[in-house]
Order: C-alpha cells, then sequence, then structure tokens
C-alpha cells in the first residue's frame, strides 16, 4: 500500500481498541507496516484483522508497557521486521478518584503505566533508532489533563503532567541523535472510548452532555486523534519536535 | 487536471498577506490541495504573479490588492472572494512586520504600524471572513501564523511582542466565541531556529514547513481542533 508511511514500521501500544486501534488502522492505511501491541490478545487479533481487511500489514505483539523486559521483545520484532521507523506511545490508565480515596497502590500503578511506561518506549525506541541507523519519530499520547488540572483526578494529572516533560526533555535529546529523533505529544481532549465510558458510563446523555461542554460542540472519536497522531508520525510534521498537539474540541482555549 | 480527491476540492481560502515567501508558500499548498486561492497583499506585482502561477497549475486564484487591510479592505477582499467562488471555508493570516528598535528610542507611530500589521489585520480579516463562514453555514477554519515572540520576550521587539501575545489570547477567545458554528481557530508559532538538523527527508524550508501546517489546521485532519498551537521547530522546548 503506498502513502505517507510507505515502507515504514511503526509499533503502536494499548492499539487492542479505541484510540490505538483507530490509529493502527489509519498509519497501515498509508502503507505502513504496524506492531499492534497490548495485553489484551483477542482486540489486538482484532485491531491485525481489520488492518488486512483494509489492505494493510499488521502482526500482534503481547506487550506490558510497564515490563522492560516486554519492550525489549516488542523492539526485537521490530527489528526482525526491518527496522523501528516510528512509536506511538499510546497505551495508559485512567481513573478519576478524590486523592483522599487515592491509595499509594492506586499512585504506583498508574504512575507505572502512564509514566515509566512511555520512558521505557522512548528509551528502547532511541536505542532502535540508532542501531538501525532511522530517522525516527515518537508520538506520546498525553493528555488536556497534561496541561490543565481536573477535578478528582490528581494522579491522573501527575502522570500526564510527567509525559509533558519527558517530551520537552527527549524532544533535545532526540534533536542531538544523528539521525535525528522527533519526540512530540498529543493532547486529547475527551475523546468517547471505553476509557472514558469505562468511568463516567455509555449513554448518549452523557456523550452529548461532553459536546454541549465543548467549543465545537462535538465529541472527540478515535478517528480525530488518528488524524493528528499521522500528523505528527509523518513527514507533514518534519519540522516540529518536544511540541504539544491539543486536539480537544477548544475545551483548552476556555 | 484538477484532483478530484484533493482534500480542500471545493474549498475557497483566503491568504494574507502574500507579500512575503510565507504566504505565497500557504497560497500555493492550499491550492495544490484542491482550494480555489484568493491572494491579499500589498504589493501587486508579487499577488498577481503568484495567482497567475497557480492558474497555470489548473486550480483558480485571485489577487485582491490591499492598501492597507484596514476594514474596507477586508470587507472588499471577503466580498471579492465570496462574488469568485460562492464561499468562503478558510481564511489563513500569516502578516509579519518587525523593525528591532530599543524600547526608549521607539515612537509611538512605529509601535502602532507594528501592532496594526500582526494584530490588527488579523482582527479585523477573522472579523470580516467569519462573517461570511457564518453565511455559508458550513463552519470554517481560520489559521492564524504568529510567532513565538507571543510567549517569550524578545529583546529590542517590545512592540513585536505584545503585538504577537494579543494574538495568542485572540484565537483563543474567538476559537471559543465562533466553535459552536463550527469556525476553528488555530495558531501556527514558527521557530526562530530549529534544533532538527536536515537530512531526514525534512530540508523543505521554513516557508514550506509552515505551508504543511496551515494545510493540516485547515483540512478536515484538524476537524476536532480549535484555539489550539502547532509549534514547529521545537520552539517550545527551546524557550
Amino acid at each position: 500500500m503506498s502513502g505517507k508511511l510507505s515502507g515504514r514500521l511503526i509499533v503502536v501500544t494499548g492499539a487492542t481498541r479505541g484510540i490505538g486501534r483507530a490509529t493502527s488502522l489509519r498509519l497501515a492505511g498509508e502503507g505502513a507496516n504496524i506492531l499492534v501491541t497490548g495485553r489484551d490478545r483477542k482486540g489486538g487479533e482484532e485491531t491485525v484483522r481489520q488492518i488486512e481487511a483494509q489492505g494493510g500489514e499488521g502482526s500482534f505483539h503481547a506487550h506490558d508497557i510497564a515490563v522492560e523486559a516486554d519492550w525489549a521483545r516488542v523492539m526485537l520484532a521490530a527489528r526482525g521486521a526491518g527496522g523501528l521507523d516510528g512509536l506511538v506511545n499510546n497505551a495508559g490508565m485512567f481513573f478519576v478518584k478524590p486523592i483522599e480515596e487515592t491509595s499509594e497502590e492506586d499512585f504506583d500503578q498508574i504512575h507505572a503505566v502512564n509514566v515509566e511506561g512511555a520512558f521505557l518506549g522512548i528509551k528502547h525506541a532511541f536505542r532502535a533508532f540508532a542501531d538501525g541507523g532511522r530517522c525516527g519519530a515518537i508520538v506520546n499520547v498525553s493528555s488536556l489533563m497534561g496541561l490543565v488540572g481536573f477535578p478528582n483526578a490528581t494522579a491522573y494529572c501527575a502522570t500526564k503532567g510527567a509525559v509533558t516533560g519527558m517530551t520537552r526533555a527527549a524532544a533535545l535529546d532526540g534533536a542531538a541523535m544523528t539521525p535525528r529523533v522527533r519526540v512530540n505529544a498529543l493532547h486529547p481532549g475527551v475523546i468517547w472510548t471505553e476509557m472514558i465510558t469505562g468511568q463516567f458510563g455509555d449513554s448518549q446523555a452523557l456523550a452529548d452532555g461532553f459536546a454541549a461542554d465543548t467549543p465545537l460542540r462535538m465529541i472527540g472519536r478515535p478517528e480525530h486523534m488518528a488524524d493528528a497522531i499521522l500528523f505528527l508520525i509523518s513527514e507533514d510534521s518534519s519540522a516540529m519536535t518536544g511540541a504539544e498537539l491539543t486536539v480537544d474540541g477548544g475545551r483548552g482555549a476556555d | 487536471m484538477p484532483d478530484m480527491g484533493a482534500e480542500l476540492q471545493g474549498r475557497c481560502a483566503i491568504v494574507a498577506t502574500t507579500d512575503g515567501g510565507e504566504g505565497l508558500a500557504i497560497a500555493r499548498q492550499l491550492a495544490r490541495a484542491g482550494a480555489s486561492v484568493v491572494l491579499t497583499g500589498w504589493e501587486p506585482g508579487r499577488g498577481e504573479a503568484a495567482a497567475q502561477a497557480i492558474r497555470q497549475e489548473g486550480r483558480d486564484a485571485l489577487f485582491v490588492a490591499a492598501h492597507d487591510h484596514g476594514e474596507a479592505d477586508w470587507a472588499m477582499v471577503v466580498a471579492q472572494a465570496e462574488a469568485a467562488f460562492g464561499r468562503l471555508d478558510i481564511a489563513v493570516f500569516s502578516a509579519d512586520r518587525s523593525e528591532e528598535a530599543p524600547t526608549s528610542e521607539l515612537s509611538i507611530e512605529a509601535f502602532r504600524a507594528v501592532g496594526h500589521a500582526n494584530l490588527k489585520t488579523v482582527f479585523l480579516g477573522l472579523k470580516h471572513a467569519a462573517g461570511a463562514m457564518r453565511r455559508g453555514g458550513r463552519g470554517g477554519a481560520v489559521v492564524v501564523v504568529s510567532s513565538l515572540a507571543g510567549r517569550t520576550g524578545l529583546a529590542h521587539h517590545i512592540h513585536y511582542c505584545a503585538s504577537k501575545a494579543g494574538l495568542e489570547l485572540l484565537v483563543k477567545a474567538a476559537a471559543l466565541e465562533l466553535g459552536p458554528e463550527h469556525i476553528r481557530v488555530n495558531t501556527i508559532l514558527p521557530a526562530f531556529s530549529s534544533p532538527l538538523e536536515a537530512g531526514c527527508a525534512d530540508g523543505d524550508g521554513a516557508p514550506d514547513e509552515i505551508a504543511k501546517a496551515v494545510l493540516f489546521l485547515a483540512s478536515d485532519r484538524s476537524i476536532f481542533m480549535t484555539g489550539a498551537e502547532v509549534a514547529l521547530g521545537g520552539s517550545v522546548v527551546r524557550s
């Protein structure tokens, strides 16, 4: 398949559903070979099936992003498939909980996934790009909550704020590499996925409520994020690094 | 022949101003994506030549000479766009005027001139463009090419920094006001210099890098974006 990402190999984490799946389909549609990773084999294999159904190329790899050995395994697979060109650090977890009810275990768990998982991804992708002598691009899927506060989300905001900081620092390191590696962050607003419905409920009334509360009067969809991630991982944004792309229907401007 | 599958096919875009390389690159990029383009600037020779070059590529283009991009100019530019192409979908503002001057030596006239070019013309252009987009009822996309100097200081550029910082909040307020009609308003922040080395199929040069970002923000690929910024060249991390 020819397109903006023809011949590229891209790892998309958390690609078993939601934004990760929509992104895998979009990038594969532009010609990339996608390593679909995640913990849910069934969901991951369904993503691969959908990629192949549209004429693209992809494979599933079991992957817990908080486990460094898993990253080494995924990168070995990428090497075997021709070498890494891009990483979408998409997998993450989310919960809302008042600060007094957030346990140390809760905090450790969300930090291990959202912060350490993203860190390990950047680290192993940097190594893979350097080994392959490739120009790399990394997209960290952060959150609007990595830029602004939200009630009952202290732990989550802390993790996404950390991703914002890591993106800026890694961008400087990546720019100093030869060939260069670009690192940018995407900050989605409310996107209608299981991550949201799992916390707040899945009803039309709730979706309408979020839309009414959004300047563009619409709800965000995984496909909107996929378009933004394609922009950040392709040469469409070849002059961008360390940037924060907010795609939130205007919530952050309020 | 125009590519009927191009993402801006059937849409009309105003690009101001075409007095510099950026505006010309932006107009070319939008035209190649299928848009009919209305170029406006203060230098008729340059603008006419650019419009002619776009027409030779098989796209629609029209140059409208402006006197000062004041209110009367903008009413005329928007009216001509609607008359020629029947609609307005996209407006890009990339005016950029700057003169180095120590604050204690800076005349109020020079202060006003920079503020007029960088901030007031965008306000007036946005005002009239939003009116046309509202009449069309199909929403729209407004893209403002600002500067990192709107966020961080730049010595001997107090007027420039003031105008660009004004733009930053103008965009956010306009995004909130026009969002319900799906008129999206976003900013591009070009870098002063980039930490990125060429050699990775980049190397398009600054005007084309800006033009690619404008196309993203003008197209449906950014349909859920408003009040946001696209910062180029590592500008945020270096600030």
